[in-house]
């Protein structure tokens, strides 16, 4: 993006902290986003869209006297932005006092002392349209063709660059940028019957470089054709493997379970569990915040906290609670975080397992490989999950599965954990690799 | 001077402007070009422990630019509404065509007329930020003073007014003003150390006259409703079973069994399941459904879609043949058919896509109790929280939060969080019984396909003979 964008906006965000203390409060905080996004989609061959954007938005918190109010604009003139924040003041008065509200302790946020994080590469301004559409079309193009039973592939190259600022009236200042460069593919395919399953795949990099491109579309087809002729299964209790593409679903609800405002307000399975063993010994998650090469890794959360490696999870006993300043003061505890930077899972004992590995070890067993809805009950922990995947007999996948659902409790089903695979992704913030667990309630016919 | 005027000033552009965009937009050989201007204010305010502790306010202002070429689409949006901003946004929407100009905007403009189905009585930016701290103070009180068990209450009331300015290269313009007015309640009740959490709320295309003792009480009531009934429930034995879906919110079976699978870009393109049935027979004679936008402030209603066709009722199904999906303009022109005002968007950031209103199925002529009492062993579902589908396959799924057991005709068990899973076609023909009971469930339904937009859900009750339902 345009370094006069950005000086300007930063000004601006600078302004709003100032024009908040002149006008009566006793703290503020003014957090800018500015992001670049460009991507071409080709549906069976054809440019199918474009989109090119540049957006922007300051957030401006107020605290005024134990009052507090959140608010937002994309407009930074300097006058419209000075009515801006006397509104919010105005309306930010009439709300009750809440005295846990305020800025975090100073001496908890970032001070600006480590290595800049290299995580943003601006090749996307030097990009042509040319080379954008070229990437989305060569990736088509690995299939295009190939399978009679493909009916529609879309595949899209997108780029984003990111620049975030903020500031807040205790002298706090840091700002960051990341891009992103990522190809997906999504296939339709059809084989006998009405059915006409789709899946997709995709990979992304931060560094344009880095960008897997080959075998995108290739492993879409694969993943849809790998659909076709699902069979229903008896309802029963079976081994489950789930794959690392969609692991992050059974670690989410568990995250959101340590999260302050959970907790604060009695919506937490996890309530009271610091410091206590509550899973299988075999799982540890560990935020691994600050390493620079981890998409998502950051020093600062959005209250300026310095984030830290840490632990979650060590062997199944629960080692964090996310706190953020206002459920710190709230609950009398010490501020943490506000939420995991990079979560990831590491396998017990150091033990490297593939996918294949895990289902070979599993023998009999149902793989799942997609999600279709379902949720968790928050405060009990209880969960029922759609699920598509695959029956496999002695380790070999024998037939995909149609139309059947997990449900349990996320304390127990950790409890059943068997194996944590090595094979995380490195395709999104959350590094969550293939997993296995025993007596899963799959319900079908 | 009129609303179109109002804005065109606001937005500070001429209908010569808008034309130039246009020509611009076209001049790589586009078919079609519209520009979506967009100015919205929304407010929340949130009563967490007792206290009304937080407000916010959000505004964003911008306009995006579409080019079509044929089917294909070419989008950009700008935050500054500058001429040179605009243009930019233009020439690079322009680059999915690729020749010369071949269309001009007409010199006529005309404005497309509508009826307003949500029209303003007290307007959101008159009403203070103190007017409405009673409505979540009683909502508190109210909740607390239910039951005791009741532990925590998180209430929110959110506003929203949106201003749009729309024009084409059809030479049309038209202006609408587009409110929303959200209330929720979460209530939290614990009971010997059990935690149970039930949520209800009400959302409507209105002005501030939304917010009323009336509306607090049926949110309060219904959240403590649903909340005390988790501590009877169970998680049921799984399997496939007969499924009573009760009247309202059950319209979540419409919208992600068939909703989607209707949506005519992913039949265009031969991806739904449903792609090949058009006109043919797919449940029984009594069953009709609709996608319907015109109802006075539902929160699904559009007096006029993001791209300049009115809102309309669609019937999606009638006496059990597929009767039309729902188009936008791209679909509407492979289908050689008119579009039904279903192509919407979340913003100025996003390009309009088919998506649904507020669907339901119109009643049938059975009673609620003959359903139930017809079913030997199986469930009634009249509470979710979330669905999703997978078009192609057809496989749908919803999240239940709570319902009942039937046993031998009879509600008899309480039960809460599972899922089930279905195939739309299947499941759509197997409704063997329709109640004579239509609602329309009021609550914050939102969308996600691919961008975020507000519909609504009905249903009468219905029987489907058989689904997949979770359990342990």
């Amino acid at each position: 993006m345009n370094n006069d964008i950005e000086s300007e906006s930063v000004k601006a965000a600078q302004y709003a902290v100032e024009r908040a203390i002149k006008s009566g409060c006793s703290a503020a905080r003014s957090s800018l986003s500015i992001s670049t996004q460009n991507s071409f989609a080709v549906r069976d061959g054809e440019l199918d869209r474009l989109h090119g954007s540049t957006g922007s938005s300051l957030f401006i918190q107020v605290f005024i006297n134990d009052r507090y109010g959140a608010y937002s604009t994309n407009r930074f003139d300097k006058r419209e932005l000075e009515s801006f924040i006397s509104n919010a003041i105005e309306a930010t008065k009439y709300i009750e006092k809440d005295i846990c509200r305020g800025l975090p302790e100073k001496e908890l946020c970032y001070r600006n002392d480590r290595p800049p994080l290299v995580q943003h590469d601006s090749r996307l301004f030097e990009l042509s349209a040319e080379e954008m559409k070229n990437i989305a079309f060569t990736s088509a193009d690995e299939i295009l063709g190939s399978d009679k039973r493909l009916i529609s592939v879309n595949c899209e190259f997108s780029g984003s660059l990111d620049f975030s600022y903020m500031t807040d009236s205790q002298g706090f200042e840091g700002a960051s940028k990341q891009s992103l460069y990522s190809l997906s593919a999504e296939c339709s395919v059809r084989g006998a019957g009405e059915a006409r399953p789709e899946a997709w795949w995709y990979e992304a990099s931060m560094f344009f470089e880095q960008l897997k491109r080959d075998g995108v579309a290739k492993m879409a087809l694969k993943r849809a054709t790998d659909k076709l002729s699902p069979k229903k299964m008896k309802s029963g209790r079976y081994t489950m493997v789930v794959e690392n593409s969609v692991s992050n679903r059974l670690i989410s609800p568990i995250i959101s379970a340590l999260n302050g405002a959970s907790i604060q307000q009695n919506n937490s399975f996890l309530k009271n569990s610091l410091g206590k063993r509550l899973f299988s010994d075999k799982m540890i998650i560990f935020d691994d915040a600050i390493n620079p090469s981890a998409m998502g890794a950051r020093y600062f959360d959005s209250e300026g906290i310095a984030t830290n490696p840490s632990s979650i999870i060590q062997n199944g006993r629960v080692e964090k609670y996310f706190i953020n300043s206002y459920y710190s003061k709230k609950m009398g505890i010490p501020a943490t975080i506000e939420g995991p930077s990079v979560p990831i899972m590491r396998p017990f004992d150091n033990i490297e397992l593939t996918l294949k590995e895990i289902v070979y070890n599993c023998g009999n067993g149902i793989l799942v490989t997609g999600f279709n809805g379902g949720n968790t009950n928050s405060s009990s922990g209880d969960f029922s999950f759609g699920i598509e995947g695959f029956y496999f007999e002695n380790g070999e996948i024998l037939h995909p599965v149609k139309e059947m659902n997990i449900t349990g409790n996320l304390i127990e089903l950790w409890n059943n954990l068997l194996y944590t695979g090595s094979d995380a992704r490195d395709v999104s913030r959350w590094m969550i690799p293939s997993l296995a667990f025993e007596g899963v309630s799959f319900s079908g016919i | 001077m009129n609303n179109t005027e109002r804005l065109l000033n606001f937005f500070g552009v001429t209908t010569e402007d808008l034309r130039k965009i246009i020509d611009k937009a076209l001049s790589s050989g586009g078919t079609y070009a519209d520009l979506f201007f967009e100015y919205t204010v929304a407010n929340e305010m949130a009563l967490r422990d007792g206290e009304v502790n937080s407000a916010g306010s959000h505004i964003d202002y911008g306009m995006g630019v579409r080019v079509l070429s044929n089917e294909r689409t070419g989008y950009a949006y700008t935050e500054i509404t500058s001429t040179d901003a605009m243009m930019r946004a233009a020439l690079t929407a322009s680059g999915i065509a690729s020749g010369s100009i071949k269309s001009s905007t007409p010199v006529e403009i005309k404005n497309i007329p509508y009826k307003n189905r949500y029209p303003i009585e007290i307007e959101w930016l008159k009403a203070t930020v103190s007017s409405k701290i009673p409505f979540l103070n009683y909502l508190n009180t109210r909740i607390f003073e239910s039951d005791r068990r009741v532990n925590k209450v998180l209430a929110r009331v959110s506003d929203s007014q949106t201003e749009v300015l729309f024009f084409n290269s059809l030479g049309e313009i038209y202006s609408d003003v587009r409110p929303m007015a959200s209330l929720t309640a979460t209530c939290i009740m614990e009971e010997n150390g059990r935690v149970e959490n039930a949520s209800s709320s009400r959302s409507f295309r209105m002005g501030a006259e939304f917010l009323s003792m009336k509306v607090v009480e049926q949110v309060a009531d219904e959240a403590v409703d649903r909340c005390k009934i988790l501590f009877d429930a169970i998680q049921p034995k799984g399997g496939e079973m007969p499924v009573v879906m009760g009247a309202g919110s059950s319209g979540i079976l419409l919208h992600e069994a068939i909703g989607h699978a209707f949506e005519a870009d992913f039949n265009r393109q031969n991806i739904s399941i449903f792609s090949d049935k058009l006109g043919k027979k797919i449940c029984r004679d009594e069953i009709s459904v609709v996608d319907d936008g015109t109802i006075s402030f539902n929160r699904g209603s559009v007096n006029i879609d993001d791209e300049g066709v009115v809102g309309q009722k669609t019937y999606m199904v009638k006496d059990g043949v597929l009767n039309s999906y729902l188009h936008d303009r791209i679909s509407a022109e492979y289908y050689k058919t008119s579009p039904t005002g279903n192509g919407r968007r979340e913003s100025f950031r996003f390009m309009p896509l088919p998506r649904m209103r507020a669907t339901y199925m119109e009643s049938g002529k059975s009673r609620e109790s003959d359903i139930i009492g017809s079913v030997k062993k199986g469930i009634y579902v009249d509470n979710f929280s979330n669905g999703q589908v997978q078009i192609g396959a057809g496989d749908f799924t919803f999240y239940v939060k709570s319902g009942w057991l039937i046993e031998n005709g009879k509600l008899t068990q309480p039960i809460k969080d599972i899922n089930i899973i279905g195939n739309g076609p299947e499941a759509l023909a197997n409704i063997v019984a329709v109640g004579d009971n239509l609602k329309i469930d009021d609550g914050t339904w939102t969308c996600g396909k691919e961008q975020y937009c507000p519909v609504s859900c009905g249903m009468p009750s219905v029987l489907v003979s058989s689904l997949t339902v979770g359990g342990i």
